[in-house]
């Protein structure tokens, strides 16, 4: 009942879950240790000391025989059910008033019900893990392909996978029937991306492909220790006395399937739950609602009026007995009789018994059942948070954080992807200082409405052409008319280095109209797609080629191929911020393209073209302030000579077995230097449907919302404008590492210099803001706040000598951007609020990045629908889109909240009136503890004859209807400030 | 327009509906049912003046005659009480009440009562006893319920204690309860003509048909050292001991009446009625009182008038809280659904 997503979740990626308990086991053979791993392909012999783990994989929580004593110990980790177990135990002993079956009914039937409900869980998964288990892969036993069951694979073994097919295990991969021993996998259950990625396998071993010529191969391979990265892997392959270096190109992970590929031949290197999937896969850290955190303390206190009435009872007792202990011939009875204090003592263990039903036994298993229901019924099938375009209802994941989403009244948004579509769409450039593009973007258009100017419509050329991705229109580009630009050669650039430099695949007919761009990031597909309708159409990607269909060049009209020869690819990552590709072109000129973020090009330009840099500096801020996101490209010719010396290094330090990446960023930064400035790209990033009115209704409803996102200062800020989070009546506090003192230090490159300028400047900046953002506070009137603070301040604001101003600050503050924040930054921000303020967080990302942040928040919220599954396997809850958080958070998380604190308060006060006639009938039976239910009354009283109305209540239970509560969001904020369960 | 190349309209056609049963067999859009939209009719009253008011009115309506009623039923029951604790004991032995009922004197007693009204037969004889806890928890479960149905099973013995065997043979009835079995007798005359009470009757007959049995006989009953109160004819069955069955079923509070006899004629006005009792039973050890009762019953039982005190009050409140909606109405109405009472109207500090 606690995780309804399982059921949810399609039999692959169910895979990748896995119980607590495995994972902690898991986490103590994290592998960093130097040593490496040793496989001997085709030879099972061999590898029998090592003891490799075998391929099958198990995420069960529970055995047959584990069943019943882990199960059991899993439900009396629950306080009450101690409490009721102990009871039980009392009502055996002869002090008891009551028949054992009063406490022993009750307790079975809640164990019962949840005993059944972890077994029908695991079960599940036991089922799942069995079909995982038996699928079959063929893999090479005397010279023939013979099909075995995954989980008799063994490492080393050699396999064969057919197109479509799953890799049962990590593989090394060998040969393929492409040619050029490339294949395509998809790695949507991995990261959830659905574009195809080429895995290349090692040229020795392009032969090894039918049964004959495989069964000859031996190899040895020594790689690294199984670890959940699964971005990296390192190591050699050994055979026929050479050693080959292998990259994460020749594995092909478990999860994955081969696509586009008749079959390949691959050799196991990492089986079953040392699989990097199975590495990756945890769960998400359980999160407990305030509510039920706060019902814990509510029944601490009940416990206490139990038990003090009980001392009264025993008082009582011992008294009354004592005085009149002829009474009705009991002076002739029992030893228990024989003074005050032992009838005392027995009879408050006897009254404790009969008054245990002041604590509800079935109210957790009641409100489990409720809140099952609220979210698998009401949230999952809500047809007002069903997004037709993506085919995605919300979806629950977890159940017990449905009256959470009432009282959130903190929000992080992530912004790509969350608050914007993430589809990208060219929109302008600048080439060599001149900007191109006359499109206005939304943001614009905003911007303009809150300064009261007309927007003129958009006047649109004739021919303008425009298709996903591409929104860019300006005829002096188009059709070749670059050409009488005045600097038709750097356009040349421009347009190759967007056809050359990226690592998108095409699919498809080779035509421009039918072909579909695989890329990473809509980002680059969108470049790649400018370059197509600039007249420069990439066409086909082999391993080494890129050819491109290339118009006007020469003259007007011309059209040509030309296939430029891939030399190099210096891959993005974050670090490095940029991507370079060094191709051969067919005349044989070398030349390195690169692209990236600003900063970093801007850095690596040689000397020269000052004025051109000035103005594409201005350009950049423009776009930047429309809203656009910017890249900058370079490009820069080499020599031969120089080249080759370099490619030494390169291949040597590819070939490393430690610490490749390092190397390779080192070597990377030896050859993208001197570059020449082509120009800059500015990306339209759109706006999700709804967004502004979303956030203006929750900001109503209280809450308030801080974006938290990886882009820049301006463009953040931008959104924010957009979203309506930010608007020029309220007082802006920027607290920027972009200032002069700050450029200065760091451009004195001292470390721990640059640490203390930034932090006295952060420091600074922070008492400044807080006194006047106190000062505009304590007049009346005085206009809302809000805070833009950058990832390099935020990392200093963050420490803990000033992190209390921070948080001081940014809770007086309506709104909150804090923009460049990396994914821990994310999460600490979150967990700020959080413990800090002890205010109820709310996270909600769409990407990986995100993922830190969604598990640090109260409640996580992931954006389903759209490329990436892990910030949804995170989240606790999924939804489409952003502005079914109205939805989510006004209608199903306030009636949540006010339903599951009546019932509540409806469980306490059932079972205080049953109780407290007990207690009154007491003080008439001489505090002899005679009980004034009959057992069988007693025992079903909570669990079957009250059980109905309190589900109902907790299901059914309506203040306002759902189009009030989204009309009137202030209705949620009263509801917050006036706690429905009592404060203990 | 002409601006959409042939790719992105074939993209829109596949993103939109190409082939609509295709596209309902992959939907996930959840079922539309009332339930689970939460769309369920409901209403939910909102209280309105008039509707309060006239709600607390018919409340008031009708709970003002049925309390009424209910005393006036209540007035015509007769009851005489007639408490004989410490009356029945001589003024020397006042002192030590206990020796007295313990010794051997001759504890007859007579008591002279008039009948302040007619009394309609049938009239109810009870004894009333105070602050005896028959409630009591080791004395409600110090009996042997299966012992009492059928000889088989007069060994069960196991619940009785103190009062569970005699010599290490059973008692038949064992346990506390039968044990103190009451034991005064009240003999009844007027004009000195005895008053005939009828003892038969008296008790509940699913308890004599069921749960006393008709061949259980009373055996080594009271043979202890203390005697706890009345013994029993061993020759006649324990159904038809009536006495002690109306006696085994245990009063739920410490002031209980129970049930000794019916008197089957009239009693008029004005009658004295001379009562011999026998003051056998001890309750002086815990200060208990013994009072004897003759009642008529109504149409709502005896006399008792909790009810009507309860109806009348419940409907007075309800009639003075709409009175005072009325005038609050009257004087200062409010407008309904005025939004400057939402919490988030109200200035803080404000108004």
């Amino acid at each position: 009942m606690v995780r309804s997503g399982s059921f949810h979740v399609d039999s692959s990626s169910a895979s990748h879950r896995r119980t607590p308990s495995r994972t902690v086991t898991l986490g103590h053979i994290q592998p960093q240790a130097p040593s490496y791993r040793t496989v001997y392909c085709n030879d099972r012999e061999s590898n029998q000391p090592v003891r490799f783990k075998g391929n099958s994989i198990s995420t069960t929580k529970y055995n047959v025989f584990t069943f019943l004593p882990k199960g059991l110990f899993e439900q009396f980790r629950r306080i009450a059910n101690i409490y009721f177990l102990g009871i039980s135990c009392l009502s055996m002993t002869p002090i008891s008033p009551v028949s054992p079956i009063t406490n022993v009914a009750p307790l079975s039937m809640v164990l019962l019900v949840s005993l059944i409900k972890e077994a029908f869980e695991d079960w599940k998964r036991f089922q799942n893990d069995m079909s995982i288990n038996n699928s079959t892969v063929e893999i090479l036993q005397d010279q023939q392909w013979i099909s075995i069951p995954w989980r008799k694979l063994q490492v080393g073994d050699i396999v064969k996978i057919k197109k479509d097919g799953f890799f049962p295990a990590d593989i090394l991969f060998l040969s393929s029937t492409n040619a050029d021993g490339i294949c395509y996998v998809e790695t949507a259950n991995l990261d959830g991306e659905t574009n195809l990625k080429i895995r290349k396998a090692l040229e020795r071993t392009w032969d090894y492909l039918v049964p004959e010529k495989a069964y000859e191969f031996k190899g040895e391979i020594q790689c690294e220790q199984p670890n959940n990265s699964l971005y990296t892997f390192t190591g050699n392959l050994v055979a026929q006395k050479q050693t080959l270096p292998l990259s994460p190109d020749q594995l092909l992970l478990r999860g994955c399937s081969l696509r586009n590929t008749e079959y390949i031949v691959g050799a196991v290197v990492f089986t079953g739950h040392e699989t990097k999937v199975m590495m990756n896969a945890m769960n998400a850290p359980s999160k407990r609602s305030t509510l039920e955190k706060k019902l814990d303390k509510l029944i601490i206190t009940i416990f206490c009026v139990l038990v003090t009435m009980c001392l009264i009872g025993a008082i009582g007792c011992s008294i009354v007995t004592d005085r009149e202990d002829k009474y009705l011939g009991l002076h002739k009875s029992d030893w228990e009789y024989r003074n005050g204090l032992m009838i005392g003592f027995f009879t408050f263990f006897t009254l404790v018994t009969l008054f245990s039903s002041i604590i509800p036994i079935s109210l957790y298993v009641s409100i489990e059942m409720i809140k099952f229901i609220q979210s698998t019924q009401f949230i999952n099938r809500d047809l007002n948070m069903y997004h037709a375009e993506t085919n995605t209802p919300a979806s629950a994941r977890t159940s017990n954080l449905n009256e959470e989403l009432g009282q959130v009244e903190y929000i992080f948004s992530d912004k790509t992807g969350t608050l914007t579509r993430n589809l990208m769409e060219f929109f302008k450039c600048s080439i060599g200082g001149i900007s191109y593009g006359c499109g206005v973007t939304e943001i614009e258009r905003g911007i303009a409405q809150r300064h009261g100017l007309k927007v003129q419509e958009e006047q649109r050329s004739t021919g303008a052409i425009r298709e996903k991705g591409f929104n860019f229109d300006d005829p002096r580009l188009m059709r070749g008319a670059w050409r009488n630009e005045p600097n038709p050669d750097l356009c040349k650039e421009l347009f190759r280095c967007l056809a050359i430099c990226h690592t998108v695949l095409p699919e498809g007919d080779e035509s421009p109209e039918k072909i579909v761009y695989q890329a990473a990031s809509p980002d680059e597909a969108a470049l790649v797609t400018a370059a197509k309708n600039f007249g420069f159409f990439f066409y086909r990607r082999t391993p080494t080629m890129v050819h491109v269909r290339e118009s006007h060049v020469e003259k007007m009209g011309k059209i040509q191929d030309v296939a430029y020869e891939i030399l190099n690819v210096l891959e993005f990552n974050s670090t490095r911020k940029r991507q370079s590709v060094v191709c051969r072109f067919p005349d044989g000129r070398l030349v390195l393209y690169c692209k990236g973020a600003d900063n970093v090009i801007f850095e690596r330009l040689g000397n020269g073209t000052d004025d051109i840099r000035k103005v594409t500096r201005e350009h950049l801020e423009q776009f930047g302030s429309s809203g656009l996101r910017t890249l900058c490209l370079a490009y820069k010719d080499l020599n031969p000579e120089t080249y080759d010396s370099w490619n030494e290094k390169f291949i040597q330090a590819k070939s490393a077995l430690r610490d490749r990446e390092k190397k390779l960023d080192e070597v990377a930064e030896l050859i993208e230097k001197d570059l020449t400035l082509i120009g800059s790209t500015a990306i339209e990033d759109k706006l999700q449907e709804g967004v502004p009115t979303c956030i203006e209704t929750l900001s109503r409803a209280g809450i308030k919302i801080w974006v938290l996102t990886g882009d820049k200062m301006e463009t953040a800020i931008n959104i924010a404008y957009a979203c309506n989070l930010i608007n020029n009546e309220m007082k802006q506090f920027v607290i920027s590492s972009e200032t002069d003192a700050i450029r200065e230090a760091e451009e004195r490159g001292d470390q721990v210099e640059i640490a203390r300028v930034i932090k006295e400047e952060v420091k600074k900046e922070l008492k400044k803001s807080l006194e006047e953002a106190q000062h505009s506070l304590n007049t009346v009137a005085g206009p809302k706040l809000s805070l833009v603070i950058d990832g390099k301040c935020l990392m200093y604001a963050l420490d803990p000598s000033l992190r209390v101003m921070l948080l001081s600050l940014s809770l007086n503050c309506t709104s909150v951007v804090c923009c460049r924040v990396s994914p821990l930054q994310k999460a600490q921000v979150t967990s700020l609020v959080r413990k800090g303020a002890q205010k109820i967080t709310l996270s909600i990302g769409d990407g990986a990045n995100d993922v830190s942040m969604i598990q640090a928040a109260h409640v996580g919220i992931g954006i389903s629908g759209m490329e990436g599954m892990q910030a949804v396997m995170a989240s606790d809850f999924a939804i489409a889109q952003f502005r079914f958080l109205t939805d989510l958070l006004l209608v199903h998380g306030r009636w949540s909240y006010l339903r599951i604190c009546k019932v509540v308060m409806y469980f306490f006060y059932k079972n205080l009136t049953f109780t407290l006639t007990q207690f009154w009938f007491t003080f008439r039976t001489g505090f002899s503890g005679q009980r004034f239910y009959d057992d069988w009354f007693q025992s079903l009283f909570n669990v079957v004859f009250t059980a109905l109305p309190v589900i109902v209540l907790g299901l059914f239970e309506k203040d306002v209807s759902a189009s009030l509560s989204k009309r009137y969001p202030e209705l949620r904020a009263s509801m917050r400030s006036r706690p429905k369960v009592p404060k203990k | 327009m002409s601006s959409n190349t042939p790719s992105s309209s074939a993209a829109a056609a596949a993103a939109g509906s190409v082939d609509p049963s295709a596209a309902r067999r992959n939907s996930k859009r959840p079922k539309y049912s009332k339930f689970t939209q939460q769309e369920l009719p409901a209403c939910k009253p909102i209280l309105t003046p008039g509707w309060v008011i006239s709600t607390f009115l018919i409340i008031s309506v009708i709970f003002i005659p049925l309390g009424v009623i209910s005393l006036f039923a209540s007035q015509d029951v007769v009851e005489i009480v007639d408490r004989y604790d410490t009356a029945c004991i001589p003024p020397s032995d006042r002192a030590n009440k206990v020796a007295y009922i313990q010794g051997a004197a001759n504890k007859s007693c007579n008591r002279t009562l008039t009948v302040p009204k007619e009394m309609k037969q049938p009239i109810y004889v009870y004894y009333q006893l105070e602050n005896f806890y028959q409630n009591h928890r080791r004395y409600v479960k110090s009996r042997s319920d299966s012992q009492l149905r059928s000889v088989k099973d007069e060994n069960q013995i196991d619940a009785c204690k103190p009062e569970d065997d005699f010599g290490g043979q059973p008692i038949v009835p064992c346990g506390l309860i039968a044990w103190s079995l009451f034991n005064d007798t009240y003999t009844l005359s007027r004009k000195n003509q005895p008053l005939a009470v009828n003892k038969k009757g008296i008790a509940w007959k699913s308890d004599k048909e069921h749960k006393f049995g008709k061949n259980v006989f009373p055996k080594n009953f009271q043979k202890g050292n203390i005697t706890g109160g009345a013994t029993l004819n061993p020759k006649i069955p324990l159904s038809e001991q009536e006495d002690l069955i109306v006696w085994m079923r245990t009063a739920a509070l410490p002031t209980f009446r129970k049930l000794y006899g019916k008197i089957e004629t009239d009693l008029h006005k004005g009658d004295t009625i001379e009562v011999n009792l026998q003051n056998n039973y001890n309750t002086y050890s815990f200060s208990g009182k013994k009072k004897l009762v003759l009642s008529t019953t109504s149409w709502l039982g005896g006399k008792n008038d909790f009810l009507g005190i309860a109806y009348l009050t419940v409907g007075g409140i309800c009639f003075v809280l709409a009175l005072a909606f009325t005038v609050m109405y009257l004087v200062k109405p409010r407008r309904l659904g005025d939004p400057t009472y939402l919490s988030w109207n109200r200035i803080p500090g404000g108004r």
